[in-house]
């Protein structure tokens, strides 16, 4: 019993990890999914946007996050971190998702908007500002969630790249104790806790920005 | 207050705004009819400078202000803060100055109890009239208004008529699009009809309504007339 409680304890530990490529990952992502959505929304490098974005959804998470720890150190000539490559795939990872999410939202602003902002003089850095993304992100709130919710789920392919986040330590528990079903069944609970917290959060911010 | 100077405007090839002239003194109800894509709107938008035109001058003594068929008011903000963003925000306003000026407008234009709405629990004749006094906060000398009864129940034509005798009185100048023949019959003082982007008549209201004859505005009268019985 005692053995199982350190264990348990061992593989808690993980959550912060987890949570910190999620955040990271989740807030560089955005910043880079928003000028990509903009940039497309405004005809500018259409064409190698939907490469990217073409390019990231068609392959595999493993396949970027790898090419980016041990084929971009050797391209650049630099030593680069797990944390930091994790860090790197995940954002650009979700970055593309988190476009068309948001391109999504932009197209569901009908063109009605843009056109009575200039017709007010609104100069265009505030209009996007206060009149259109505020509305475009309401209408894509849960989708964001989602990715969200499925970027913390993917996190865990970082233990591959040995990584202590939630399932690498779940792993190595269940490595030493010659069992999986505690150690992954706490894995679990972990990950669907956080989600849980994701999903509430998700909504509460729903109710703030409803006006309907 | 308006002159227009030899006008033309073309989208890809099509002319939809041919030659017009047009002089607008400070006062005035106009009305503007025509077809469907006889370029109306065209021309509200041009006198706005939402549009480039391609030749011809358009100069003006005062600001216009242009309202859309369709209102687009902002869902995501209050009936206040709706008209009160653009003063505060494009002419650097002090907040309480443009709270104060949009409240005057809405005690005016029966919107008091408004105030604090949402776009999406107003009527049809309370966005346009939210619509109306948003675009008065810019304070502009003239007035556009893009079919505003198209979007409004017949029977809240009536409160327009109201709306716009409050606008006249308040010194504005106004150019009314419409089909709606006998709302511009009882607002308006001198008559446009537009065909294919040409000005065809530019009369006082009774002569635009009663002379006879048989021109395309007489077809275009009559056929409304017809639409009517």
């Amino acid at each position: 019993m005692i053995d199982f409680a350190q264990s348990f304890l061992f593989i808690l530990q993980g959550v912060s990890i987890t949570i910190q490529y999620t955040l990271l990952a989740f807030i560089i992502g955005g910043v880079l999914g928003i000028g990509l959505a903009l940039l497309k929304f405004n005809r500018k490098a259409v064409w190698l946007i939907n490469g990217y974005i073409s390019f990231i959804r068609g392959t595999p998470l493993l396949v970027q996050l790898t090419l980016v720890y041990f084929v971009l150190p050797g391209l650049l000539g630099i030593n680069i971190p797990i944390f930091i490559a994790g860090v790197i795939a995940f954002s650009l990872n979700s970055s593309a998702y988190i476009a068309e999410i948001i391109r999504a939202g932009l197209n569901s602003i009908e063109s009605g908007q843009f056109e009575v902002s200039k017709a007010l003089h609104i100069p265009s850095f505030l209009m996007w500002k206060d009149i259109i993304l505020p509305q475009a992100l309401r209408n894509i709130l849960p989708a964001l969630i989602n990715e969200m919710i499925s970027l913390l789920k993917e996190t865990a392919i970082i233990s591959t790249l040995g990584e202590q986040d939630i399932m690498r330590r779940a792993q190595l528990v269940a490595a030493e104790q010659y069992t999986y079903l505690l150690p992954l069944c706490t894995a679990a609970i972990c990950y669907y806790g956080l989600t849980m917290m994701l999903e509430q959060a998700g909504k509460k911010v729903e109710k703030v920005l409803a006006y309907d | 207050m308006i002159k227009v100077n030899q006008v033309h405007k073309n989208y890809q090839m099509q002319s939809v705004l041919n030659n017009i002239d047009l002089d607008l003194s400070a006062g005035e109800v106009v009305g503007l009819v025509g077809p469907s894509g006889s370029g109306k709107s065209t021309l509200l938008r041009c006198l706005h400078g939402l549009e480039k035109i391609d030749s011809g001058t358009i100069s003006m003594q005062g600001k216009t202000g242009l309202i859309f068929q369709q209102f687009h008011l902002f869902p995501h903000m209050t009936v206040l803060e709706n008209i009160t963003y653009a003063p505060i925000h494009v002419l650097k306003h002090p907040k309480a100055q443009a709270i104060e000026q949009a409240m005057m407008w809405l005690s005016k234009l029966n919107l008091r109890d408004k105030a604090d709405a949402y776009p999406h629990s107003l009527s049809g004749g309370q966005k346009q009239r939210v619509a109306i006094v948003r675009a008065l906060a810019m304070n502009p000398e003239i007035l556009l208004l893009d079919e505003p009864t198209s979007a409004l129940d017949p029977t809240l034509v009536q409160e327009m008529i109201l709306v716009i005798h409050a606008l006249k009185k308040a010194g504005l100048t106004l150019l009314i699009s419409s089909h709606e023949l006998s709302f511009l019959k009882q607002v308006t003082n001198r008559m446009l009809f537009l065909k294919e982007g040409a000005l065809m008549n530019d009369q006082d209201t009774l002569t635009f309504f009663n002379e006879p004859g048989d021109s395309p505005k007489h077809q275009f009268l009559s056929a409304f007339h017809q639409l009517v019985q």
